[in-house]
């Protein structure tokens, strides 16, 4: 893939992550188009409605840990993105991408996930599918 | 950013442009028996068109465009609440007075969560005609000789809609009068439909809830007891239906509304559908966690 065109194709997510994220509530609490790539240990992950919600201990450059509150949508909408009721174990390494609150807490609707074992998973949001590439 | 977090542009692209490379399948088929719906069918064509069946809807149906398809987190699809002139809707001088009572999460005007009065936020029925609004994706019908049945995922609800030939009831002040009976007002109203042809079926529906218990979607636009519900679902062939659907509520708004021109895909039967409630103590845990937080003015 030439250079130009991967930099469309990303540009297309991003505007395609931007518009698609909408259904139990609005976008009005989130910074909309500012994204957070967060690496932590998972200190829980509820997979229940109205929205799952996963909390993560983050250690910034000073040393000390935050916790982030971050949510996807509810079971029925992340499970065909990926996300699943064990996807994220307490004690787990992993590294979301999170679209954070207006507010300044620590806190975001996840954008995408890399799980424990590696494995990758794309927004947790209402349109039901990992996106898909652009051709 | 304060918090040692680290914005990282080009690593989030990059991250995106890898999860496109390495995301998992949309579904598993059917893990122990227990089939998950599958979003990435084949589009009909000429090729594997098969004929639609005489009156039928039956069928497990979901959104066409793909399961956020009928989501509608910006209002009815024919008119969204984006601010546009065009999809203004042509409220009464009563409808606009309580449009702007209703502080919703969605829309151009929404609010943050928590400072919302939507109704479905403690878990009240959606009722209809916004059932057929809010996160419409698996959606069951069945019918036999004297009624079709329409189950939404969202919240487990149903309805039913009566085709043995009953008339719709007369709406009255405070409910519908049949046979000279008062009857109440329902969530899901009282409906009966027929079929206009071999294909297409007509459904009405009256007597629904009041002004302060429902909403039309879920940007705040309202919708009272005296509306009339008229939709229309056409069996294109075997496997896409459209659902459409026109308004007349002469109360809220001056001329009657088309809200949706939807089209379904028919899904497996088999098909196990995750629950998709609204309970009082989720959403107070949510709330607690992430929605209070979210909604506060300023950080801790």
């Amino acid at each position: 893939m030439s250079t130009a065109r991967l930099t469309i194709s990303m540009i297309a997510v991003a505007l395609w992550l931007s518009a698609s994220l909408a259904a139990h509530h609005g976008a009005a609490a989130f910074d909309v188009g500012k994204k957070v790539v967060l690496k932590g240990t998972v200190a829980g992950w509820i997979y229940s409605n109205p929205h799952c919600l996963l909390s993560l201990d983050v250690t910034g450059e000073d040393g000390k840990v935050v916790r982030w509150v971050a949510e996807g949508q509810a079971p029925n909408v992340v499970y065909p993105a990926g996300y699943r009721k064990d996807s994220f174990n307490f004690g787990d390494q992993v590294t979301i991408t999170v679209e954070p609150v207006k507010n300044g807490r620590p806190m975001g609707r996840i954008l995408a996930a890399v799980l424990a074992d590696g494995t990758v998973l794309g927004v947790a949001n209402s349109s039901g599918g990992p996106p898909q590439p652009a051709n | 950013m304060d918090r040692g977090v680290r914005l990282i542009p080009i690593a989030v692209l990059a991250l995106t442009a890898l999860s496109l490379a390495q995301a998992p399948p949309a579904s598993n088929p059917s893990p122990g028996g227990w089939r998950t719906p599958d979003w990435n069918k084949p589009p009909v064509t000429a090729a594997n068109r098969k004929p639609a069946p005489r009156r039928s809807l039956t069928g497990m149906w979901g959104p066409a465009d793909g399961a956020g398809g009928g989501t509608q987190a910006q209002g009815i699809p024919l008119k969204p609440n984006n601010g546009k002139p065009e999809n203004a809707l042509p409220y009464t001088p009563y409808g606009l007075q309580l449009y702007k009572s209703h502080r919703a999460l969605e829309g151009f005007d929404a609010v943050l969560p928590t400072e919302d009065n939507d109704p479905r936020n403690r878990c009240e029925p959606l009722g209809v005609p916004r059932s057929n609004h809010y996160n419409v994706r698996l959606t069951q019908i069945f019918q036999d000789d004297y009624k079709v049945l329409i189950a939404y995922e969202y919240d487990n609800r149903w309805r039913v809609i009566w085709t043995d030939g009953r008339q719709l009831p007369k709406v009255v002040d405070g409910g519908v009068d049949i046979g000279g009976e008062i009857r109440e007002p329902r969530f899901f109203g009282y409906s009966v439909g027929r079929w206009l042809d071999d294909s297409t079926f007509q459904a009405e529906t009256v007597g629904t809830m009041p002004d302060d218990r429902v909403w039309l979607d879920s940007t705040g636009r309202p919708i009272s007891d005296k509306v009339h519900v008229t939709e229309t679902f056409r069996r294109v062939d075997a496997d896409t239906l459209t659902w459409s659907e026109t308004i007349d509520d002469p109360k809220i708004y001056t001329q009657p509304v088309e809200t949706m021109r939807m089209s379904m895909r028919l899904h497996d039967p088999r098909t196990d559908i995750q629950e998709y409630y609204c309970s009082p103590i989720e959403q107070e845990n949510y709330n607690k966690l992430f929605g209070s937080g979210a909604s506060s003015k300023g950080a801790p």
